[in-house]
């Protein structure tokens, strides 16, 4: 699964802000009764492979899941009474100087990286200027989690002082998404233009430098890979010895394997396969809200050349009101999803809870068609009239393709049935287009001669189905619909100069408050334009073996908890 | 003087063909609109990034140069870079080939072995109830799409035998220590014989059809008849002149039909998660890296020209009546 | 490349043809095969009458069992089996007909003149066909779907374009023949021009064994649709039978234990394959009996017809 919104530079953090009620099932980690018994190995299936264990270089979700166990962090995220709260890892302590300019950590002491070098923090100061550095090239992977920094220094070696060019609202969320790396084996990459950092691939060279809760014992891209247990590790050490990760391209067969014990605990279980996991004796399923949101992303580019009516709020929202939303949780997600409105997700820290709802009332949107003059034709589709002026177009037939990507985590064929359902009933045709991955799928969106300065790109498509991860701050989502983010991740092409202004602001407001009204709006402007039509927030689903506990599926990629503490149950 | 022209005649088609095949790959691959390139996306894929990836590759020159400069990489092995992992093609291909091989050679002997049994009973017993059930059996398989049966065998099959259904190793192996070879090789057994087996039935039903007719044929032939008047026993005569006589066109047959095997055992793997070529071909397609799909076929075609060559010289060899 | 020459087929001038159907039809393989593809080809041709609604229209639960109300039970959108496989008949047919009768075209076009003109052109026309034959053809198709793919008519096409080789050697075979027997040579030595001469003598003679390719061809054009659809290269908005079977792997119909969702549109596929089979053969072997050890071998994949040595 290549999701697009878990790609490196903006693992700002997966927010699964669950509330306790969620899901239905036991989510409290180590609480079920029994004693947690040390030792042993825990295999672990998972549909998602570590394409690199270089951060400088990677892509893949479960490549930062693995850096997570293999890589100490500043920080991480905690998951307690429903809510995310950042905690530390390397870090034990930090405060920020008045001006908000300038942090400074206290970090643990003792630990060790695998060759018995001391981990110290002039290594977490190394990293930082390091990826500063080189940030337009070769670790602009990793950009997002230094943005604004200036200099990073280490007056002792527990101490690490960090400089930015002017106060930033999520400096410990932006510092999650990075890791520390041993300085004595790495700057050797660092020379010259930096090109070295990139193209190292320190799994050919095994065994390699680790400094976290685990050491890598063997790599195998698309098979299994194995961290065990680190002695030396800085902070509470992994309940068993081994974590055995394995990859499946087959969903199916990753749950028989766990049916048939020859696996513990998957961390994602496929909506299709779900109420089978749920009926096994033997297995344990957990669920947390929030995990991803689909929707609808309509192209608002303002210089769209056709098909300009869907630039019109109104007659994205008629469509929307057709679509069928109750029956998509149904089928697509076997129940596990519920309606979302707000772009950044409902789990978000400041999600905009007053939006919508958007109900399911198709009539009112062929009301709406109806009054702008889009009559039916006698094959049932409705025809747009001609228009004069700078984007003038002929009269034509509401027809359209839908950009689908093969690289969802459902099943994105039968979402689109749905919409294609609701969309005629409004007297509009929609054509489902394949779009390939995520990268194949970008490109349609944004077209090959995409480039920004010239605002070129974004003049093809009409309309793609699609998902976000979610994030516990708000400020990646947000930033996706701004023209920064043209040919990179916006997939709307929407160009709005006030709604860039406001996005820039709530960036450098360090008053929660004052941010949060900052970000409310944004998320009405996102709404009222209908940039997407947001359907619903799917759940992440895993399962273990019962004899197992201790599993927090809402700290998936946000801790090194999430391995750390599951354990055998005597 | 005739055979060595006639070796030589082949060698040289073959030759050709090759170079079809090549000029195919690179046609096709150029055809579709846009390039290779313009589909791909990453982060820092700009224009900038795009053109200078282009003249890395080559784009930029004319497609005379771009033709020459491909064949001659491929004369020294280079089959270019996948787009996505941006490493060489023969690199991210080499394991996937060495995966495929033994699989598919066990269920093509599989096949090769259940057909000419199968066949040549039939033949022996025309006729009768045993011919039309091996028959209507063989006929029935030879229909099945290989996905499909790959899924029937999952479904039906797979527990009751208590194989595992999908990958090249169990997850649990070495994961402490280093296995015995023993172990291994057994595991690695274990894996292959589903997808095998899909293959290797998909497959016979064909054998079993070729060789029942070419059975019945030389049967018929006036030496079978005198060998039968000489009072040499039935199942004799089968066996000694007939099955004989016969191994003709199965050999040819089963050298040809390496060209379905590759059809079926895409699908195959791609059913099993078996990790050989033909889910690289599914990942390659789903991904859009081009190099690695032009790779893979490349590679398919050159090992169904050389088994074609081998087929008509073993015919060659078999019956130097041969004409061409 | 070794191949059969020459084949002997009957001298059979114009009235003698309508025998050979009703020798065809005496074979009761081919009335097999002849009533499975009919009932199947009724099936698809019907299927505005018979189904009602969108097939894809959720009517229970998602992987429902067979029951009273539908028969064959759900799949994993909840639609009913038994409406998206009479769907599913309708495109695939219509796939392996189009293709069979483009294969058809271009390998008749290519035999025809191959073998009527024969010297070079028959040279260059064959040594094309050659090499077109070596190549692996599913994975050309492959690659082909997975560049231009997407659309039922380029799926079509390229299924036509990949499998008429063996009809135009098979073609080219007979015409050769054709072309020397007595009336035809009389009708030349009148003054007839080349394609009077195909069209009135040559063309009616090797239709027969044209028609009966194209049965065979679809078979194999079904196979085809399946391979391209299965790998996610069909046209995401039609139902085939390759599409249910893909859809039953991705929804994890094994995993839900339902076997309803996979085993149906096997079947129909097999049997679809099966039929036309049996029937393209019965026809092949009638009209053409030198041919039968070849034929029998065809799994149209890569398969030529067995070598002889010539007389």
């Amino acid at each position: 699964m290549t999701r697009r919104a878990l790609w490196p530079a903006v693992l700002i953090a997966l927010l699964l802000l669950a509330a306790g009620c969620g899901g239905g099932s036991s989510n409290k980690a180590g609480q079920t009764g029994g004693n947690v018994v040390q030792g042993g190995i825990l295999r672990l299936g998972t549909t998602n492979y570590i394409d690199t264990l270089n951060p400088f270089a990677y892509i893949e979700t479960q490549a930062a899941n693995a850096f997570n166990m293999i890589f100490p962090q500043l920080v991480q995220y905690d998951y307690a009474d429903g809510k995310y709260k950042i905690a530390g890892d390397l870090a034990k302590s930090w405060e920020t100087s008045s001006d908000g300019k300038t942090w400074t950590f206290h970090l643990n002491s003792g630990g060790q990286w695998s060759d018995g070098q001391p981990i110290t923090a002039s290594d977490a100061a190394w990293t930082i200027n390091t990826t500063v550095k080189f940030q337009n090239g070769p670790t602009a992977v990793l950009a997002g989690s230094v943005a604004h920094v200036t200099k990073a220094e280490a007056p002792d070696p527990t101490t690490l002082v960090i400089h930015y060019d002017s106060p930033v609202g999520n400096v410990l969320a932006a510092l999650e998404q990075g890791w520390v790396l041993p300085q004595h084996a790495w700057e050797q990459y660092a020379t010259g233009n930096g090109k070295g950092l990139k193209t190292y691939r320190p799994e050919e060279h095994l065994p390699m430098v680790t400094g976290g809760a685990y050491t890598l014992k063997k790599y195998e891209k698309k098979g299994t890979t194995v961290f065990i247990k680190d002695p030396h590790f800085y902070g509470p050490k992994s309940n068993v010895d081994a974590v055995a990760l394995t990859y499946y391209t087959n969903a199916d067969a990753m749950i028989a394997d766990l049916k048939q014990n020859q696996l513990d605990w998957v961390d994602q279980v496929p909506f299709s396969a779900v109420n089978v996991v749920k009926k096994d004796p033997n297995l344990v399923v957990q669920t947390v809200p929030g995990f991803e949101t689909t929707n609808i992303t309509w192209n608002s580019n303002p210089r769209k050349p056709k098909n300009r009516e869907l630039l019109n709020p109104q007659v994205k929202k008629a469509l929307s009101e057709c679509v069928d939303r109750d029956k998509i949780i149904d089928v697509v997600f076997s129940g596990y999803a519920s309606k979302v409105e707000n772009i950044v997700g409902d789990i978000a820290i400041d999600a905009n809870k007053d939006l919508g709802p958007l109900e399911h009332n198709c009539a009112d949107g062929n009301a709406i068609l109806d009054s702008l003059g889009y009559k039916k034709g006698p094959d049932g589709i409705r025809v747009v009239p001609a228009t004069t002026g700078q984007y003038a177009q002929p009269a034509h037939k509401m027809q359209y393709d839908i950009i689908i990507p093969t690289s969802l985590d459902f099943n994105g064929d039968r979402e689109f049935d749905i919409v294609q359902q609701g969309f005629q009933e409004a007297g509009v045709k929609v054509t489902e287009k394949v779009g390939g991955d995520s990268s194949a799928a970008y490109a349609l969106e944004t077209d090959d001669n995409c480039d920004a300065s010239k605002s070129i790109g974004y003049s093809h498509y009409d309309i793609a189905m699609w998902d976000w991860v979610g994030y516990v701050d708000p400020d990646f989502q947000l930033s996706v619909v701004t023209k920064d983010q043209w040919c990179s991740w916006s997939d709307t092409g929407w160009d709005n100069p006030e709604y860039d202004k406001l996005y820039d602001e709530q960036g450098t407001t360090v008053d929660p408050e004052k941010r949060k009204q900052i970000v409310y709006e944004m998320q009405k402007m996102v709404y009222d334009n209908f940039l997407y039509t947001q359907l619903v927030e799917e759940q992440l689903i895993d399962a273990h073996r019962k004899g197992w506990d201790g599993f927090n599926t809402a700290l998936n990629a946000y801790s090194k908890t999430y391995y750390t503490q599951p354990h055998k149950v005597g | 003087m005739r055979g060595i022209d006639f070796v030589v005649k082949r060698v040289l088609f073959a030759i050709a063909t090759v170079f079809v095949a090549i000029t195919l790959n690179f046609v096709l691959f150029r055809a579709i609109p846009g390039d290779a390139i313009q589909a791909l996306r990453c982060q820092h894929c700009t224009v900038q990034f795009k053109n200078a990836l282009r003249k890395e590759l080559g784009l930029d020159k004319s497609k005379w140069t771009q033709y020459r400069l491909y064949v001659q990489g491929l004369a020294h092995g280079d089959m270019g870079k996948s787009l996505r992992s941006q490493n060489p093609v023969t690199h991210e291909l080499w394991p996937a080939i060495k995966n495929t091989i033994p699989m598919v050679a066990l269920g093509y002997v599989f096949s090769i072995i259940l057909g000419t049994i199968t066949g040549v009973i039939a033949a022996w017993r025309r006729g009768t109830i045993v011919d039309r059930g091996s028959v209507g059996t063989a006929l029935a398989f030879y229909s099945m799409p290989p996905q499909w049966l790959g899924l029937m065998i999952v479904l039906f099959l797979a527990s009751a035998v208590g194989l595992p259904t999908s990958g090249i190793k169990d997850p649990s192996l070495g994961i402490l220590g280093e296995p015995s070879l023993w172990t291994v090789v057994i595991d690695r057994l274990r894996h292959m014989v589903l997808p095998s087996l899909s293959i290797g039935l998909v497959l016979y039903g064909e054998y079993t059809l070729v060789v029942r007719s070419a059975m019945l044929e030389t049967l018929g032939e006036d030496y079978v008849l005198t060998a039968r008047a000489k009072g040499l026993s039935s199942w004799a005569t089968v066996w000694k002149h007939a099955f004989r006589n016969a191994l003709l066109p199965i050999v040819t047959l089963v050298a040809i039909s390496l060209g379905f095997i590759i059809g079926g055992f895409i699908t195959i793997e791609y059913v099993f998660s078996y990790p050989g070529i033909g889910l690289a071909i599914v990942e390659a397609i789903d991904q859009r890296d081009y190099p690695i799909l032009q790779g893979a076929f490349l590679l398919l075609a050159l090992a169904v020209i050389f088994f074609n060559l081998v087929a008509d010289l073993l015919y060659f060899k078999l019956d130097p009546r041969v004409t061409t | 490349m070794t191949i059969v020459e020459a084949a002997s087929a009957p001298e059979a001038p114009a009235s003698v043809r309508a025998g050979v159907f009703r020798h065809v039809l005496g074979q009761p393989q081919a009335i097999v095969g002849l009533a499975v593809v009919s009932v199947f080809a009724l099936v698809a041709l019907l299927e505005p009458v018979l189904i009602s609604g969108d097939p894809k229209e959720k009517v229970a639960a998602v992987f429902q069992a067979p029951s009273s109300a539908h028969l064959l039970g759900t799949d994993g959108g909840g639609a009913d089996m038994l409406k998206l496989l009479a769907a599913g008949a309708q495109i695939s047919l219509l796939v392996g007909f189009a293709a069979a009768v483009v294969s058809a075209l271009i390998g008749g076009s290519f035999g025809l003149l191959a073998g009527f003109f024969g010297g070079k052109t028959d040279i260059v026309l064959m040594r094309i066909t050659d090499y077109v034959l070596v190549i692996p053809d599913v994975p050309l198709m492959v690659v082909a779907a997975a560049l231009f793919g997407r659309s039922i008519t380029n799926i079509i096409l390229i299924i036509g374009i990949i499998y008429w080789t063996t009809t135009a050697r098979l073609i080219r075979a007979q015409v050769k023949s054709v072309r020397e027997r007595v009336y035809v040579r009389r009708a030349r030595a009148l003054g007839a021009g080349n394609w009077r001469l195909i069209g009135k003598h040559v063309l009616p003679q090797v239709a027969p064994l044209l028609i009966a390719n194209t049965v065979l061809l679809v078979a194999y054009a079904i196979f085809a649709e399946m391979f391209i659809t299965f790998l996610g290269l069909g046209d995401p908005s039609l139902i085939s039978w390759g599409r249910l079977i893909e859809n039953a792997f991705t929804d994890d119909a094994v995993l839900n234990n339902a076997w309803w969702a996979i085993v149906p549109p096997g079947v129909c596929v097999m049997l679809v394959v099966l039929g036309s089979t049996l029937l393209g053969q019965a026809m092949e072997d009638t009209l053409n009996p030198r041919l039968r050890v070849g034929h029998l071998s065809v799994r149209r994949f890569r398969i030529r017809p067995v070598p002889r040595t010539e007389p």
